[in-house]
Parts: structure tokens; sequence; C-alpha cells
């Protein structure tokens, strides 16, 4: 067997290809170029997928452990855990069979409303449930990754939600998984109607706070907003259905110097430790397309691009 | 070539062993996320340091295109921005290839105090990408990362030499 002097081979003498700082320029403006097509121009969804299956394998072999611990964990529950639960889930389902006894006559009586005030009806939504396999390791954005993709029949743009409330939508989809962006993300905005008020408004993913929270923008300084306000979704976005808790408010802060007034509001559904989820339809297609808009009856003076 | 005095001959690094190592640090990442710390900022990145390891020690084989590549898996896998891990790696190689000489000469302990700076630059890079692109502050926490790195690097360094301090000719006093 060769020995081969500290156990690599001698460099060659002419053939060395390009320096170590061309190759650096290279790659760096490459990976600079990457970035910009994807952020700007969202191009590199094909280059994603092709990588994203070359890993798919490592990705599921280290699922197996995850899943084998979710497995046991749910095995190992003492007998007086389980009665507990029983017990709570006794009570919620008794509590909520009187709402969902009624559900079918409102809905129906709704759609008679509906029917003779020549409303549309609301789009019906179907869903498909799905778990949440891990978090997205980028400590910068809250994402989390699901089981199941574009193979399963998820589409972009779909909402998820879990049995407390809304988790966030999917926003990047590949052959076997999905990436949901929470709501909790720093660029995640969800169109919210408060439940007591009526007032609409848009709240954002906000982690300066505390880890999970997010906050209710551009609401006045005496905006009638209080502590423990229920936000649902407002349906107003095309990507939520209404009516689907989203969060509670939990710290209003009023100042003088503040236009507006700062809110902050704890997620319902479980942000950070997400199972089990459904991912309903994306509403989408059911909406209608906006009209063109018209040509403006004032004829305005042309005013310039800064 | 001039040996640093007590330097032991080693082995021919064998390339599939080189290949599988870094596709076990890539796995070993996706371990540390899904199963014990989530998207903690503090985790360190096995991978830099793997990557780290083959570029000084096997320069010809391992050197800026492989780390290009590998940081667009990691930027894959963590659905964060594509590039951002490519070309803080691209950076982190680049800054092996110009120790790359010097660095073996030292002991493993004052080794892991050179790289150090090495993975705090990979952080930095990562940071001020993000920042750039509109992204959020991790966390002051990112700074124990680099730290675990560096701490990494000895015990990295004696598992993924120990294939090629294997005798040469093996027999029954010494198997392995």
């Amino acid at each position: 067997m060769a020995l081969a002097p500290l156990g690599r081979e001698p460099p060659p003498l002419f053939r060395q290809g390009p320096s170590a700082l061309s190759k650096l320029i290279f790659y760096s403006a490459l990976a600079l170029f990457l970035m910009v097509a994807d952020v700007r121009f969202q191009m590199m969804q094909p280059l994603r997928t092709v990588l994203a299956t070359v890993i798919y394998p490592f990705q599921w072999l280290a699922m197996r452990p995850v899943l084998l611990v979710q497995e046991v964990d749910s095995w190992a529950i003492s007998l007086g855990e389980t009665e507990q639960d029983r017990e709570i889930l006794r009570t919620k389902l008794t509590l909520q069979s009187q709402r969902a006894l009624q559900v079918d006559q409102l809905t129906l009586e709704n759609r008679r409303l509906r029917d003779l005030l020549e409303l549309k009806g609301r789009p019906g939504v179907a869903g498909i449930a799905a778990q949440a396999i891990y978090d997205a390791a980028d400590p910068y954005s809250r994402k989390i990754i699901l089981d199941k993709g574009s193979l399963q029949g998820l589409a972009l743009g779909a909402p998820v939600i879990d049995d407390l409330g809304v988790l966030g939508q999917i926003t990047r989809l590949y052959p076997l998984t999905s990436e949901v962006t929470l709501i909790t993300d720093h660029d995640h905005a969800t169109p919210v109607l408060n439940a007591r008020t009526g007032a609409r408004g848009v709240a954002y993913g906000e982690n300066s706070i505390h880890a999970d929270a997010i906050e209710l923008r551009f609401m006045a300084a005496n905006a009638d907003v209080a502590v423990g306000d229920l936000l649902t979704t407002s349906g107003v976005d095309g990507v939520y259905p209404p009516g689907l808790p989203v969060a509670r408010v939990e710290k209003v802060e009023r100042s003088t110097t503040d236009v507006f007034a700062r809110i902050y509001c704890m997620p319902l559904a479980l942000v950070a430790g997400a199972g089990h989820v459904l991912v309903l339809a994306p509403l989408s297609p059911a909406i209608e397309p906006r009209p063109a808009s018209e040509p403006l009856a004032v004829v305005s003076k042309p005013r310039g691009r800064r | 070539m001039i040996m640093r005095p007590g330097q032991q001959l080693l082995l021919q690094a064998n390339p599939f062993f080189i290949w599988a190592t870094l596709f076990a640090a890539l796995f070993a990442n996706m371990l540390f996320n899904m199963l014990l710390w989530g998207r903690s900022a503090w985790v360190p990145d096995i991978l830099s340091v793997v990557l780290v390891f083959w570029t000084v020690n096997q320069t010809l084989r391992v050197g800026v295109t492989a780390a290009f590549i590998f940081g667009l898996f990691m930027d894959v896998y963590q659905g964060g921005l594509l590039g951002q891990h490519a070309m803080a790696y691209t950076v982190l190689s680049f800054l092996a290839i110009m120790i790359h000489r010097r660095l073996l000469w030292f002991s493993l302990s004052s080794q892991a105090l050179q790289v150090l700076p090495l993975f705090a630059v990979v952080h930095v890079v990562e940071i001020v990408l993000t920042l750039l692109l509109g992204g959020s502050w991790p966390s002051w926490v990112v700074i124990f990362a680099p730290l675990f790195e560096a701490m990494l690097w000895p015990v990295l360094s004696v598992v993924l030499l120990a294939p090629q301090r294997r005798a040469p000719d093996p027999d029954e006093n010494r198997p392995l």
C-alpha cells in the first residue's frame, strides 16, 4: 500500500485550476445573484425543488427518530393523565355539541337569508390533515415544515389551522413536504377583525416583545381595543376564510407621541409547538377577480414620478 | 515537503469517507434541528466545522465549490434565503484555504482558537445578509454558536483523522 506523505497526494505542479481568490469572487457573485433572483423575482423555485429532492432522503431518515419519540411519548402517558384528558374532552364535547347542533340550522337559515338579500354564499372549504415535522432551522423567520406536499394535493397559499386557531399559510411547496409561514413571522400579515367591535385591522408577526407574538398595527391611538379582545380572520384577503380565531389582545400601549396604539396579541393556535394541523383549500379560486379600475372622471394634473 | 516535529505519517484519505462525513454533518444539523433544539440560534453548525476540517486537510479535494454546494443544501433545508449559507460557506472555505498551511503546525487547542474567527465570520455574514434583505434579528445567543463550533474542532479533528491513522499493514497485534 502506497504511503502518501502527510496523507494527501502531492499538489500538481502546473494544472492547479483557478486560484482560491477567483473562486471566492465567482461563487460570491453567484450567491448574490441567487439571493436577488430568489427575493426579487421568485425564479429559483425549480432549483429549490431539485435540491430539496436531493436532501429528502436525509430528511426522511432524520424524521424517523422524531416520529419514534412522538410515538413512544404518546404510548407512555399514564392512565391518570388519560382519564384527565378524557374528562376535559368530554366537557369540551358537551359544550360544543349544543353549538354543533345549532350550526346546521344556522347555516340553512343563513343561506336563506343570503338568498333573500341576493348575497353571494360564503365559499365552503375542504381540508387535508397533515403533521408538522419540524420548525425550520432558520432563526430569522418563523416557519414550520409539514409532512405533505404537492403530491398529496396541497396548494400554494393554502391556509393552515389547528384546533385552536389560525397557524399560517403555505408559502413554499415541494413534492413531498411543504413550508408554512406562521402568523408570528416577521413578514406575515393577517387581516383580522375585532370580534367585539367589528373593526378590521392587520396583524403582523412581532418577535421583539416575546418570542411568539403578533402586533395589531395601524390602529389609531384612541381606537376601541381592550385587553382580552378576540381577533378573528376578516376574510377580505382571499387567503383565510372569515371567522377563524387568530389571537387575543394581550397588551395595549397608548402614548401621546404616537399616532398609532401599540397593540400586542397572543396567537391562539399552538404556533410554538404545532403538531397535527389542517390544511384548508385556498380561497383565491373561489373569489371573483378584482374589477378593472375605471379611469377617474376628474382629470387631475399629471404628476411626475419622483 | 517539510514535516512538523513529531508528525505521524498518515494513510491516504478515502474520498468516499470525506463526502460521507460531509453528508453526515448535514444530517447531524437536521437532527439537532428536528429532534433537539428547534430553531435556537446558539446551536453549533457541525457542517461548517467539517467543511473547514476537510478544506484544511484535503485542500485539493474539498474547496470553495464543495462549500458553495453544501451551503445551497443548507439554504433549501432551512427554508431561508437561497444563497445565504452558500455565500457564508464560500467565504469560510476561502479563509480556511488562506490558513491551511500554517494551521496544522499548532496544537489542537490553539488550532481551535485560530478557527474561532472563521466560524464567527460565517455567522456575521449570515446576519448581515438577513438584515440587508429585510429579515429580523435572531437573538443575542447567536454569539455562542461560533464558540461551540470552535470547541467541537479538537473533537472532530481526532475523529475525522482516525481512519488515516490506522496501521498500513494490519496484523493480529494491530487489527485496526
